[in-house]
């Protein structure tokens, strides 16, 4: 039973260059890295323990954003006075 | 007069591309309005002023082309040039000021990374949403663009008129900052650096 947050012997423990790393897993995440950035993903992943920490975070803010931040519910009569104000103004 | 020159929507054009493409997006634009001004009747303003807005000037949008882009840029400038100053809860943060601070991105890593993805996880409240509106307009922005709506990076450029580069050094910066903020919540939820026995 393997938790997401695990530390995992394998990985280091200290990210040589934690700048650049975290922004380039950012980029991955929000979908703007696309040429090799699956297997760099899997690189860090699998061998970076701040790295593989900092990627799940990043993932659950995003979802937790999302889930929790847009669903403002729309006053009711908003969509139809729009529509009414467009046929006055034609 | 050129413009006469351009070809523009017919009548039923128009209803098609209002209906058709413009009118889906109220929910989202709703969303962005409120979360930018705090205010329901702001927010309503905002909408209808940009539907208004973008029905006048329908005939600048092409058909086809990213709708909701370009509604949300509308909208966008709305704001800034309508609401911004009356809003009626000012930014909570200076912008400058957090510039300055979080020019070092050292000063980002150290103080976010006892943050950890479980405790995001077990927030079931409306602290992420507290964080989000406690956030200075510009960086709030960016964050919901991205995160909540989706926006990639280049069209997050044409939305509020900066290049590519200014949009992803001021959206790291907004996620540290959210986090910053996170990390104080989940502190006082007792998921401290040291783990300590009561």
């Amino acid at each position: 039973m393997e938790n997401t947050d695990a530390s995992s012997p394998e990985r280091k423990l200290q990210c040589s260059d934690v700048g650049k790393c975290f922004q380039l897993l950012e980029r991955i995440l929000d979908g703007e890295l696309v040429e090799g950035g699956n297997e760099l993903l899997q690189e860090k992943l699998d061998q970076c323990q701040p790295c593989f920490a900092h990627f799940h975070l990043e993932q659950a803010i995003r979802e937790v954003l999302k889930t929790k931040c847009t669903k403002q519910p729309l006053p009711e009569k908003l969509a139809e006075s729009i529509r009414q104000m467009i046929q006055d103004a034609r | 007069m050129s413009e006469v020159q351009r070809r523009k929507y017919s009548q039923e054009e128009r209803s098609v591309v209002f209906d058709g493409e413009f009118m889906p997006h109220i929910d989202s634009m709703y969303n962005f309005a409120f979360r930018l001004t705090f205010d329901e009747d702001d927010a309503k303003d905002l909408v209808q002023d940009t539907y208004m807005k973008a029905f006048r000037f329908i005939n600048s949008f092409e058909q086809g082309t990213n709708a909701k882009a370009w509604l949300f840029r509308i909208l966008k400038n709305s704001f800034i040039n309508d609401y911004r100053k009356k809003s009626k809860k000012p930014a909570t943060v200076d912008y400058q000021e957090v510039e300055t601070f979080y020019n070092s991105d050292d000063v980002d890593y150290q103080s976010t990374s006892d943050l950890r993805a479980e405790s995001v996880k077990d927030m079931l409240g409306d602290e992420i949403s507290n964080a989000l509106n406690g956030l200075a307009v510009d960086f709030r922005t960016v964050i919901i663009l991205a995160d909540l709506e989706g926006f990639t990076y280049e069209e997050m450029a044409k939305i509020l008129d900066i290049p590519i580069g200014t949009v992803r050094s001021r959206l790291h910066r907004a996620r540290n900052l959210l986090k910053e903020t996170l990390k104080g919540y989940a502190q006082s939820m007792g998921y401290g650096r040291d783990e300590e026995e009561d």
